[in-house]
C-alpha cells in the first residue's frame, strides 16, 4: 500500500514540477502539458542510432529511472509513509544514487556518438566532485541523528531543522544535489550549448520520453532527500505530514529549476576546483562541528 | 496549400492499424507539441524579426528532438548538404517549413511555404497543427534519400586485408565471409575484428523486417545511419542498408549505402569525395594503426564503441591498454587517448548558424580547431556581369541577414560616392541612427546567442525579447528602452558564475592583428571574452545615448544616382566590425565589387583561441567573437 502511495506521490510531484518548469520557459501554465508531452513522446520514431552498444544504449533511461525511484524509496512521506525504513536508509539512498553515474555513462557510451560520449565522461570527472558533497553531509545529519533510519532523521529534527543546526550542510548538499541531478547550471553531461544535448542527444522517442521522466524523477528524489535531512520532513503546523513533505519536497525541487535558469552553467574546470579545494574542507568542517555540538549540546 | 493540410511522405510515420485509436490521440498530442530546428540558426530568425516560440513552437538543440525543421531564407549549396543531413536524423513524424527561400535541393518538397514573415510562421504553425493532427501517421510513407547520405560499401576479408569487392562473397584465400565495410575503412585488425565478423553474419541472416527505419544522419557530429527498431537484432548500417532499399526490389546488397557516420563527419561538407576522405581514418580497432594516418585522424570511437561494448576480445587475451596506446599521439598531460575529429555546427546550439568548427578532441581538451563558413559571401567581381545598383544592394543586404542595415547602407555610401554625389547631412544623420540601431539589435542578438551556449535560459529569453522590441522600435520608443538595457548590463555584471566562465577565456595575444570592431576594443582591455561582454554592453549604451541625441532612424535608401559611373569606396562600422566595399560603377551599374569584412578576419584567429582549451572553453571563445559566417568573405 505504502509502495503505491508513495509511488503515486512521485508521479504526481514530477506531473507538478514538469508543469512548473513549462510554466517558467513558456510562461503559460498548462496543466496538461506534461501528459500531452509524454504522449508526443509516443507518437515520435524512436530512432536507434548506427552500431550501438545495443544494452547500454536501451538499458541507461530505464537505469535511471529505476535508480531514482529507489532513491525515493527509503525517503519518508509521512512517520509511517515509507516503502522501506531500512536501518541504514541514509546509507541506502547513497549506494542508489551511485547508479545515476553508472546511467550516465551507459547513456554517453551506448549510443555510439561524440557528444554523448564526452557527456558520460565529463559525468564520471565529477564524480568525486560530487559524490563527496553528497556523503559528508548525510554523514553530519546521521551524526545528529545517532541513526541511519531516515524516520528516525525526521525525529532528530523536531524543534530544530537541520538547516538550522548545519546550515553549512544544507549549502552543500543541496548543490551537490543539483550537480547530481544534472541540472543547469551543473547540465555539463546534456550541456545543448556544448555538446548538443550530450548523453540525450541520441535518444528520441519513447527513450526520450522515459529519460526525461527519468531525470524529473531523480529531482523530485534528491529534493525529498534534502527535506528529510535538512527541512524536518513532515514537520510542520496544521496541514497533515505528507503534506508538509510534499511542499518542502518541491520547493526545493522548483527551487532546484529555477537556479538554472538564472545562472550560466559552470566550467567543469571551476566546479573541480571549488568542490576539491572548498567543497571538501567545508564539508569536513561541517562534520566537526556538527560533533562538537552533538558533544558539547545535551 | 492552406486547404488541404497533409503531411509529406517523408514526414510521416507508418501507420499501425493495431493502434489507430492511440494513434489519433498521439497525432493530437504531437500537434499540440511542435518542436522545430531553426535552420540556419535562432539568430537569424530573431534577425529577421521572426517570434518563434510566440509563434507556438519551442525552439530546440539537436535535430532528434524537433518535429519541424524551420528553414529561413536562401542557403548555400554547402548548407543544403547539411540540411538533408540534418533532416534525416529527425525522427518522424517531421515537417519541412520554409520562410523566404527555394527549398534546399537534397530535402524533398517543404510541407508548408511562406514569406520571412511573422504572419508566415504563425499561419505555417497553424498549418502544421492541422497536418499533423490529421495525418502524422501514414499508410504508405516513404524514405527520404539524398545523395549525400550515401557511401560506398565493400566486402573485405577480416584475415586478408587484400581481399576486397564490392559484392559480398567468401574470401578465395581463407573462404571465410567477408565482411561489410564503408569504402576506405582501414581492414579489421585481427584480434579485435572478430566481433566485426559475428555482426555482418548475424545482418546475413536477417534481412527482411518489415518495420520502418530510415537514414538518419547527424550534421553535427557523428552520423550516425538509424533506423527505427522494432526487433532487437538490426544493429548495423548493413543491415539497415537493406531497409533502405526494400523500394528498389531485388536490390539487396546494393553498395550504396545510406548512413551517416559519425567519425566520417565528411557527410556535411560538400565536397563529394567523402570515400577518398575516408582513407584518413581508423575505423575502430581501438587505435591500432592510426598513426599511419598521419596522426589524429583516429576516430574509433565511432566503432570502438561497439566492439567494447561487444566484449569479444576477451576471448582472444588480454588488452593492454600501453600496448594500445604506444603509439598514440600525447596529448598536454601527457596521456595517450584517442583523438577524435569533432565537427561543431554548422547548425548547432552553441554557434552560429553556418559556421562550422573543426575540433580535434583529447578526451574533452581540444587539440586543434579550425573554423569555417558555409555561408559566406563570394567575392565574385566577374568580367562583364553587371548588376544592376538597386539590385546589388539588395543582394548584399539579404546575404548579410544578421547586420543587414549596415550592409544596405556600405553599398548605398560606395554607389553614391562611385557616381558622385555630394555627403547629404540629413541623410547621414538618419542613416547613421539606423546604423545604431543595428548595433544594439545585434549585440542583444549576440547576448541571446551566449546565453544559448552558456545554457543561460534568462539571458536568451531576455536579450531575445529586447532585439525584436528595438527592431519594431521608432527612435523615441528607443530612448524608454533605455532602463531595460541598462538593467540587463546590470544584471549581468551580478550574475554568479558568468565570470568564472568568462574571465581569461579566449585571450587574444597582445598585438593579434586584423581585429576590428568590439572584438579590438575589447582586445586594448584585458582581450578576454569577458572584456568583449562588457565592451559590447558598453556599446549598446553608447549608441543609445547617440540616438538619444540624434533624432529618428532611417533606413539607407539609394539617392538618385542616374547613370552614373566611377569608382567608389566605402567603410562603416558595422556591429562586429569595419567593413570595407569598393566597387567600379558604369552607367548606374555596378560592374565589379570588393568586399572586405571584420569576420572574414576574425574567423581565422579561432584556431588560436581553441587550442590546448578545453572543450566548453574553446567554444566561449568562439562565440565571444561574434562571428557571422555570412560575413566570412572567400
Amino acid at each position: 500500500m505504502n509502495f503505491v502511495i508513495v509511488l503515486l506521490a512521485l508521479l504526481g510531484s514530477v506531473w507538478l514540477l514538469a508543469v512548473v518548469e513549462g510554466w517558467t520557459t513558456t510562461g503559460r501554465l498548462r496543466p496538461a502539458a506534461p501528459l500531452l508531452s509524454g504522449l508526443a513522446h509516443l507518437g515520435r520514431e524512436s530512432i536507434v542510432p548506427r552500431t550501438p552498444d545495443r544494452v547500454f544504449f536501451e538499458t541507461a533511461p530505464v537505469l535511471l529511472l529505476i535508480v531514482a525511484v529507489l532513491g525515493a524509496a527509503v525517503l519518508p512521506l509521512a512517520p509511517t509513509l515509507v516503502i522501506a525504513d531500512l536501518a541504514t536508509g541514509a546509507l541506502f539512498i547513497n549506494a542508489a544514487l551511485a547508479y545515476v553515474l553508472v546511467a550516465l555513462i551507459m547513456a554517453g557510451w551506448g549510443p555510439n556518438g561524440a557528444y554523448a560520449m564526452i557527456g558520460g565522461w565529463r559525468f564520471l570527472g565529477q564524480l568525486i566532485a560530487y559524490a563527496m558533497l553528497i556523503v559528508m553531509p548525510i554523514t553530519a545529519v546521521a551524526m545528529r541523528a545517532e541513526s541511519l533510519v531516515t524516520t528516525v532523521i525526521v525525529g532528530s529534527q523536531d524543534g530544530l531543522w537541520n538547516i538550522v543546526y548545519q546550515p553549512l550542510g544544507f549549502v552543500l548538499f543541496f548543490i551537490a544535489a543539483m550537480a547530481l541531478a544534472f541540472r543547469a547550471p551543473f547540465d555539463l553531461p546534456t550541456a545543448p550549448g556544448e555538446l548538443g544535448g550530450g548523453v540525450d542527444a541520441e535518444y528520441t522517442g519513447v527513450r526520450l520520453g522515459v529519460l526525461r521522466l527519468a531525470r524529473l524523477t531523480l529531482v523530485i528524489t534528491l529534493a525529498s532527500a534534502t527535506t528529510v535531512f535538512y527541512l524536518g520532513g513532515w514537520h510542520g503546523p496544521l496541514l497533515p505530514p505528507w503534506a508538509w513533505s510534499l511542499i518542502k519536497t518541491l520547493a526545493v525541487a522548483v527551487s532546484m529549476l529555477l537556479a538554472g535558469r538564472y545562472l550560466p552553467r559552470i566550467r567543469e574546470a571551476d566546479l573541480m576546483r571549488w568542490c576539491w579545494t572548498l567543497g571538501i574542507p567545508l564539508a569536513l568542517l561541517n562534520i566537526i562541528v556538527v560533533g562538537l555540538l552533538v558533544l558539547v549540546v545535551p | 496549400m492552406t486547404s488541404d493540410p497533409t503531411m509529406s511522405i517523408t514526414g510521416a510515420r507508418q501507420r499501425q492499424e493495431r493502434f489507430t485509436v492511440l494513434q489519433k490521440w498521439v497525432s493530437r498530442a504531437l500537434a499540440g507539441n511542435l518542436s522545430c530546428l531553426i535552420v540556419p540558426g535562432p539568430e537569424v530568425a530573431l534577425s529577421h524579426g521572426l517570434d518563434v516560440t510566440a509563434a507556438g513552437m519551442r525552439i530546440t538543440a539537436t535535430p532528434r528532438d524537433a518535429s519541424v525543421l524551420l528553414i529561413i531564407g536562401e542557403l548555400s549549396e554547402k548548407m543544403n548538404e547539411a540540411v538533408a543531413v540534418l533532416y534525416a536524423q529527425m525522427p518522424r513524424p517531421r515537417a519541412i517549413v520554409n520562410l523566404g527561400g527555394q527549398t534546399p535541393s537534397t530535402l524533398p518538397d517543404a510541407d508548408f511555404s511562406a514569406g520571412v514573415s511573422q504572419a508566415g510562421l504563425i499561419d505555417a504553425v497553424d498549418w502544421l497543427k492541422r497536418a499533423l493532427a490529421k495525418g502524422a501517421f501514414s499508410d504508405s510513407p516513404e524514405d527520404f534519400d539524398a545523395p549525400v547520405l550515401h557511401a560506398r560499401i565493400e566486402y573485405v576479408c577480416p584475415m586478408h586485408p587484400e581481399v576486397v569487392q564490392n559484392e559480398p562473397g567468401s574470401c578465395p584465400k581463407c573462404g571465410m565471409d567477408l565482411v561489410a565495410r564503408e569504402a576506405g575503412e582501414p581492414a579489421p585488425e585481427h584480434d579485435h575484428g572478430h566481433d566485426h565478423r559475428e555482426h555482418r553474419h548475424h545482418e546475413h541472416e536477417h534481412q527482411h523486417h518489415e518495420h520502418e527505419h530510415q537514414h538518419h544522419d547527424h550534421a553535427q557530429q557523428h552520423e550516425h545511419h538509424e533506423h527505427e527498431h522494432d526487433h532487437g537484432h538490426c544493429h548495423d548500417h548493413h543491415d539497415s542498408h537493406e531497409h533502405d532499399h526494400e523500394q528498389h526490389e531485388g536490390h539487396q546488397h546494393s553498395h550504396e549505402n545510406h548512413h551517416d557516420h559519425g567519425h566520417k563527419h565528411q557527410h556535411d561538407e560538400s565536397d563529394g569525395d567523402a570515400e577518398e576522405k575516408n582513407s584518413g581514418h581508423d575505423h575502430s580497432e581501438h587505435g591500432h594503426d592510426s598513426h599511419e594516418h598521419g596522426g589524429h585522424d583516429h576516430v574509433g570511437h565511432g566503432h570502438s564503441g561497439h566492439d567494447h561494448g561487444g566484449h569479444d576480445h576477451g576471448a582472444s587475451g588480454f588488452m593492454s591498454m600501453i600496448e594500445v596506446t604506444k603509439d598514440l599521439p600525447r596529448s598536454a598531460d601527457g596521456l595517450a587517448m584517442d583523438w577524435m575529429e569533432v565537427p561543431f555546427g554548422p547548425v548547432f546550439p552553441g554557434l552560429p548558424g553556418g559556421l562550422k568548427l573543426t575540433l580535434t578532441l583529447d578526451g574533452d581538451g581540444v587539440t586543434e580547431g579550425q573554423a569555417t563558413s558555409l555561408v559566406g559571401m563570394i567575392n565574385e567581381s566577374e568580367e562583364g556581369k553587371e548588376i544592376d545598383a538597386e539590385t546589388f544592394i539588395e543582394r548584399l543586404a539579404s546575404a548579410m541577414p544578421l547586420a543587414s542595415v549596415s550592409y544596405r547602407l556600405l553599398a548605398c555610401l560606395a554607389i553614391e560616392r562611385a557616381a558622385g554625389l555630394e555627403n547629404d547631412s540629413a541623410t547621414d544623420q538618419a542613416r547613421a541612427v539606423a546604423l545604431e540601431c543595428e548595433r544594439i539589435a545585434s549585440h542583444l542578438g549576440w547576448l541571446a546567442q551566449t546565453g544559448r551556449q552558456l545554457g543561460f535560459a534568462w539571458l536568451t529569453d531576455r536579450a531575445a525579447t529586447l532585439q525584436l522590441e528595438i527592431r519594431r522600435a521608432s527612435g523615441k520608443r528607443l530612448v524608454e528602452l533605455t532602463p531595460a538595457l541598462q538593467a540587463l548590463a546590470a544584471r549581468l555584471g551580478r550574475t554568479p558564475l558568468l565570470k568564472s566562465r568568462l574571465k581569461g577565456i579566449g585571450v587574444l595575444p597582445s598585438g593579434t592583428a586584423g581585429l576590428s570592431g568590439p572584438v579590438a576594443r575589447a582586445a586594448d582591455d584585458a582581450g578576454d571574452a569577458w572584456a568583449r561582454l562588457w565592451q559590447r554592453l558598453d556599446e549598446i549604451i553608447t549608441s543609445l545615448d547617440y540616438i538619444k541625441a540624434t533624432g529618428e532612424p532611417g533606413l539607407p535608401v539609394l539617392r538618385n544616382i542616374g547613370r552614373g559611373s566611377g569608382t567608389g569606396e566605402a567603410t562603416v562600422e558595422t556591429p562586429r566590425g569595419e567593413a570595407q566595399l569598393s566597387l567600379i560603377l558604369e552607367h548606374g551599374q555596378v560592374k565589379s565589387y570588393r568586399l572586405d569584412t571584420a569576420c572574414s578576419h576574425h574567423i581565422g584567429l579561432v584556431a588560436k583561441l581553441v587550442e590546448g582549451r578545453e572543450l566548453g572553453d574553446a567554444l566561449v571563445a568562439v562565440g565571444s567573437l561574434d562571428l557571422s559566417p555570412w560575413e566570412v568573405i572567400s
